[in-house]
C-alpha cells in the first residue's frame, strides 16, 4: 500500500521568517499593552446638590438661522464654547435623504446667532473618507476640554438608513495643520470652523453598517465623553461608546437587551448610577427606560414610563438640585405624534409631571427631535420647526423657587 | 480600543479590494482553460489600476461604499488563489476554503451577526476591540499559524490567516476589530456557499447506485512458479 508523503520540511529561511513574524507580532502588542490606560473614567455628574425648587424662565425664542434656499431642516445638535457661546448644528437640504442635505453650523456668541456655514456634504465627507457617502443625517457635537469640537455625523453607505455608519470630526487645530493623511473640510473664510474628517467609528460587524447617532454626548471626569450610538435595521437597540481626552474611543457597549429601544438620553446620577431614556418604536408607545448601577459598564431594562412616545426622540439632563428634566412629544387631544413639544420634571427619573409646553400646535405640526444644553446658568433648546427650520428657546433656570 | 489611521484605512481598502477583485475574476475563468501568467499579471494589474482611480472614479470609493473593508483572511485567501494560477496548481490542490474551516467560519458568523443584529444581545462584537483578551487571541493564532506553515500543514490557509493577524496585531487594520480581521460578511458567505455545496455533493453521493460488484477473473497459475521457503517444513 501506497504511504502518503510527508509534509515538505520547511526551510531555516521558512522558520526563521515565520518566527520574526511572530515575535514582531508579540513586540507591537506587548508595547501598545504596556502603554494602554489600566482605569476607566466614570461619568461626570452634576458633584453639589443644590437644595429647593426649580424655576424655569423662558428668556427669548427665535430662529437659527438657516441657509439661502435650503427649505428643509432637522435634527439640531448643540456644543459649548469658552465664555458662554455655543455651536448649533444641524442637517439641511430640499428634503431628508435628498442628495443635497448638508450639515450646517452657526455660531451663538452675545445673545445672537451668526451666519449659517456648510460644514459637511457628501462630497465633501466622500473625498475625505475615500469611499462614497450616499445620504447625510443627525449631527452630535461635543466640546472637549482642549476646546476642540468633536463632530459625529451619520453617514450612509449603499442603503436608506439601515446602512448608517457614523463619521467624526474634528475642528479646529486638526483641520489648520491637517495630520497626514485627513483632508480638512474647510469653513468660507472668517465666517466657521473647520473641521477635518477623523475615521468611520466602527460599530458593527455588518459591512460596519446600521448605526446612527441623535442624542448629546455625557462628560467624563478624565474629560473624555460618552457618546450614545443606536443599531436601526428592523430591530433597534441602543448603545454607549466612550471616548478619551483626546478624542479616540476606548469601549463599545450595548444599553439594555430591548430590541425596540433608541436614541437613548443618557444622564449620569453618579459615578456609578446611570439613567437613560429612550425613543420607542414598539406598540406599547411609552419612554423607555434603562439603569446602570456600574458606571456603564452593564444595563438593566426598567419599565416604561407613563409618558407617552409615539418613536419621537428625547433629551434629558439634570438640573443642580438633582431633579431630571426631560423634552419630549406628548400626546395632546387634537395633536398628533410631534405637534406637542413638552418639559417634564422628575425627582426619581421614574415618575414625571409637565412644567412647559416648548411647543404646541395642531395635528399634523412636528416640533421634534430636541436637545438641551447648559450655558452659564441658562438652559438652551433648540428642536426641528415643522421640518423647516430649527427653533432656538432660551430659560434661566434659577434653584430655591417653586415653579 | 485602538483604531487604524484613516489613512492606512485609505490604502487598505485600495490594495484589499484590488485583490479580492482580480480574484473574483480569475475565480470564473474556467479552471479547465491555461490561464497564461501574463493574463493573470494583466488581471491584477487591471484591478490595481481600477483602485487607485481617483475619487468616484475607483472601483473602491464604490465598493468602500457598500462593503466597507474586506477581512484581513478574506485578503489573504484571495491573494493566495491568485498565487495558485500563478504556480499554475489544478484542481488536486484542494479547496482554498476547506470544509472544516468554512464550518468554523459559518458557525462564528452566525452567532456574530445574530449578536450584532441584537438578538442573542451578549456584546460579542465589542469583545474584539478588548485591550487584553483580542490582542492575546490575534497573538495565539498568529503563532499556531506559524506553527502550522513550518510544519506544512495547510500553508496557504496558514498563510492567509497569519497575514490576517499581523495586519491587525501591527496596523489595528482593517477596522480595530479582531473580528473584522477574521470574519467579513463576504466570507461568512462563501462559507455558507462551501458547506452547502458540499452537503450537496454528499447527499447526491449518497443517492447514486452503487456499482455492480465485479468478481476478479480467476488468475490461472504459472506452471513451475509455486512459491519458495527457505524455512524447512517439518515432518
Amino acid at each position: 500500500m501506497e504511504q502518503p508523503l510527508p509534509p515538505p520540511a520547511a526551510s531555516r529561511r521558512t522558520v526563521f521568517a515565520c518566527a520574526a513574524i511572530v515575535l514582531a507580532l508579540v513586540a507591537a502588542e506587548g508595547a501598545r499593552w504596556s502603554r494602554a490606560a489600566r482605569a476607566a473614567a466614570a461619568p461626570s455628574s452634576v458633584e453639589a446638590i443644590v437644595p429647593g425648587a426649580v424655576t424655569l424662565t423662558e428668556l427669548s425664542r427665535t430662529m437659527v438661522p438657516m441657509p439661502k434656499n435650503v427649505p428643509s431642516a432637522h435634527a439640531s445638535a448643540l456644543a459649548a464654547l469658552p465664555g458662554d457661546r455655543m455651536v448649533a448644528f444641524w442637517w439641511a437640504g430640499s428634503r431628508e435623504s435628498g442628495p443635497d442635505v448638508k450639515v450646517y453650523a452657526a455660531r451663538w456668541t452675545d445673545g445672537k446667532w451668526g451666519e449659517a456655514w456648510e460644514v459637511a456634504s457628501r462630497e465633501s465627507l466622500g473625498k475625505a473618507l475615500g469611499f462614497g457617502v450616499r445620504r447625510i443625517g443627525n449631527p452630535v457635537a461635543w466640546t472637549g476640554r482642549d476646546g476642540r469640537i468633536h463632530l459625529f455625523v451619520v453617514a450612509t453607505g449603499l442603503g436608506g438608513w439601515a446602512a448608517s455608519r457614523v463619521v467624526h470630526m474634528v475642528s479646529s487645530d486638526e483641520a489648520a495643520r491637517p495630520p497626514t493623511g485627513r483632508r480638512a473640510l474647510k469653513a468660507p473664510a472668517g465666517e466657521g470652523i473647520d473641521f477635518t474628517v477623523r475615521r468611520v467609528l466602527p460599530a458593527s460587524p455588518l459591512f460596519n453598517t446600521s448605526t446612527l447617532v441623535r442624542t448629546s454626548a455625557v462628560g467624563l471626569t478624565d474629560g473624555g465623553w460618552w457618546l450614545p450610538l443606536y443599531f436601526e435595521l428592523g430591530i433597534k437597540y441602543p448603545m454607549l461608546m466612550s471616548f478619551d481626552a483626546d478624542g479616540d474611543p476606548t469601549w463599545a457597549g450595548r444599553i439594555g437587551a430591548r430590541t425596540t429601544t433608541l436614541q437613548p438620553a443618557i444622564v449620569p446620577v453618579s459615578s456609578t448610577d446611570i439613567r437613560a431614556w429612550m425613543r420607542d418604536a414598539s406598540d406599547e408607545r411609552r419612554v423607555q427606560h434603562a439603569r446602570s448601577r456600574d458606571g456603564g459598564a452593564s444595563w438593566e431594562d426598567l419599565p416604561a414610563l407613563a409618558l407617552h412616545n409615539e418613536s419621537t426622540s428625547v433629551a434629558a439632563m439634570r438640573l443642580a438640585n438633582g431633579d431630571f428634566l426631560m423634552l419630549h412629544n406628548d400626546a395632546v387631544e387634537g395633536g398628533s405624534s410631534r405637534s406637542t413639544l413638552r418639559l417634564s420634571i422628575s425627582q426619581d427619573g421614574g415618575t414625571w409631571r409637565p412644567i412647559a409646553d416648548v411647543a404646541s400646535g395642531s395635528a399634523g405640526d412636528e416640533f421634534s427631535y430636541p436637545t438641551m444644553q447648559m450655558v452659564g446658568s441658562e438652559l438652551h433648546v433648540t428642536y426641528t420647526f415643522q421640518r423647516r427650520a430649527i427653533a432656538h428657546h432660551r430659560f434661566h433656570i434659577a434653584i430655591g423657587k417653586g415653579i | 480600543m485602538i483604531l487604524p489611521e484613516l489613512s492606512w484605512q485609505f490604502l487598505y481598502s485600495r490594495l484589499a479590494w484590488a485583490v479580492v477583485l482580480a480574484a473574483l475574476v480569475v475565480s470564473v475563468w474556467p479552471p479547465a482553460w491555461r490561464l497564461p501568467r501574463r493574463a493573470l499579471a494583466a488581471i491584477v494589474a487591471g484591478s490595481c489600476v481600477l483602485m487607485a482611480l481617483p475619487g468616484s472614479a475607483s472601483g473602491a470609493w464604490h465598493l468602500a461604499l457598500a462593503f466597507q473593508y474586506p477581512s484581513g483572511l478574506l485578503l489573504g485567501l484571495c491573494a493566495a488563489a491568485l498565487l495558485r494560477r500563478w504556480r499554475g496548481a489544478g484542481a488536486g490542490a484542494g479547496a482554498l476554503l476547506p470544509v472544516s474551516a468554512a464550518a468554523v467560519l459559518a458557525v462564528l458568523g452566525t452567532v456574530l451577526y445574530l449578536d450584532a443584529f441584537g438578538l442573542l444581545s451578549r456584546g460579542w462584537y465589542y469583545a474584539g476591540f478588548g485591550p487584553n483578551g483580542a490582542p492575546l487571541v490575534s497573538l495565539l493564532l498568529g503563532g499556531a499559524c506559524a506553527w502550522s506553515f513550518v510544519q506544512g500543514r495547510r500553508r496557504e490557509q496558514a498563510a492567509a490567516l497569519l497575514g490576517a493577524v499581523a495586519l491587525f496585531s501591527l496596523a489595528r487594520l482593517p477596522s480595530g476589530n479582531l473580528w473584522d480581521a477574521v470574519l467579513d460578511p463576504l466570507l461568512w458567505g462563501w462559507a455558507l456557499v462551501t458547506l452547502v455545496v458540499a452537503l450537496v455533493r454528499r447527499v447526491v453521493r449518497r443517492r447514486a447506485p452503487l456499482a455492480p460488484v465485479v468478481a476478479p477473473e480467476p488468475a490461472l497459475q504459472p506452471a513451475g512458479a509455486e512459491s519458495y521457503s527457505p524455512i524447512k517444513e517439518s515432518s
